[in-house]
């Protein structure tokens, strides 16, 4: 079995999206969430929803365009 | 999803929190609004919402600076020339104040002058083949940018010409415009630069109708989804 640090590194080098899409991720969900609410403890916990959606997104995208490659 | 403003007795517009159903005073929306374009979430820290206001900038001002670190300053730029419209600025004009020295730029180098307001190519456009541009900023860019040199520029009085075509029969393999140096130098990390600007300044626009309109609320259908 291959061990987990090379297999994330390789995962990261071939797909560049997942590392330059997490702050993305994140910037987005922030503004969303703060665009939605006006208590920071709702803002604190919409945020977290919106990584959870934006991140399964961007996420099944990337897992999907890897899977096609790697098959093609 | 749209924000819930109502004009109160004493002539001021508040908005209704989506969270507890308080009143937020949006003091002067349409200048809170302007002044998040300018810098994001400034509006609201004019309003009072300091909380918002820091979390809007401690998420889109570092955005948009990691994209200009990636693209090494080189993917904000205004351009319209046949050939080379960045219709990628329409978005990142969203940030506001740090998107402002690119229309500054453009409009300089396109203009009689043919030289960008700055010297030192700070969100100037690229130059295209042929294009002619002062004397004073070829020099500059022979000086500070490593992928051109004199030879890149051909007299054409008052003004310096950037490779001009080649005559007939001869064969030029460098990159034909500047852009075309900056794919070549940056790789993917001028589209990975290009898509942090832009996204920041669209989700600054978000910024900008929070300032404007208070927070958005859920649609009428949306409230009935969560009713058991």
């Amino acid at each position: 079995m291959m061990p987990l640090a090379p297999l994330v590194a390789t995962v990261f080098d071939s797909i560049p999206g997942v590392v330059y899409g997490l702050p993305l991720v994140l910037a987005a969900a922030v503004v969303f969430a703060a665009t939605h609410h006006e208590d920071s403890a709702a803002i604190r916990r919409a945020t977290l929803e919106w990584v959870g959606w934006l991140g399964g997104i961007l996420g099944g995208v990337l897992v999907a365009v890897w899977l096609v490659s790697w098959l093609a | 999803m749209l924000g819930k403003q109502e004009p109160i007795a004493s002539g001021r517009v508040v908005a209704i929190s989506p969270d507890d159903g308080s009143t937020i005073d949006l003091k002067s929306p349409a200048l809170a609004a302007f002044l998040s374009w300018l810098v994001p979430g400034l509006g609201q820290i004019v309003q009072g919402r300091r909380f918002k206001g820091l979390l809007f900038m401690a998420a889109l001002v570092p955005t948009f600076l990691a994209g200009m670190w990636l693209g090494d300053g080189r993917v904000v730029y205004a351009s319209w020339k046949p050939g080379d419209k960045r219709w990628a600025f329409i978005c990142q004009a969203g940030i506001g104040a740090a998107a402002i020295p690119a229309m500054i730029q453009s409009w300089r180098l396109e203009g009689p002058a043919k030289q960008p307001a700055f010297l030192n190519t700070f969100m100037a456009p690229p130059l295209s083949r042929g294009q002619p541009v002062s004397q004073a900023y070829a020099a500059a860019l022979v000086k500070t940018d490593p992928d051109i040199d004199a030879d890149d520029f051909r007299p054409l009085p008052p003004w310096q010409q950037f490779r001009p075509s080649p005559p007939p029969g001869m064969l030029d393999r460098r990159p034909a415009d500047q852009v075309s140096i900056w794919h070549k130098r940056l790789g993917r990390f001028f589209e990975i630069g290009t898509l942090y600007t832009m996204l920041a300044g669209m989700l600054n626009v978000l910024v900008v109708y929070d300032a404007w309109s208070g927070p958005m609320h859920p649609t009428p259908r949306d409230e009935k989804d969560k009713q058991p």
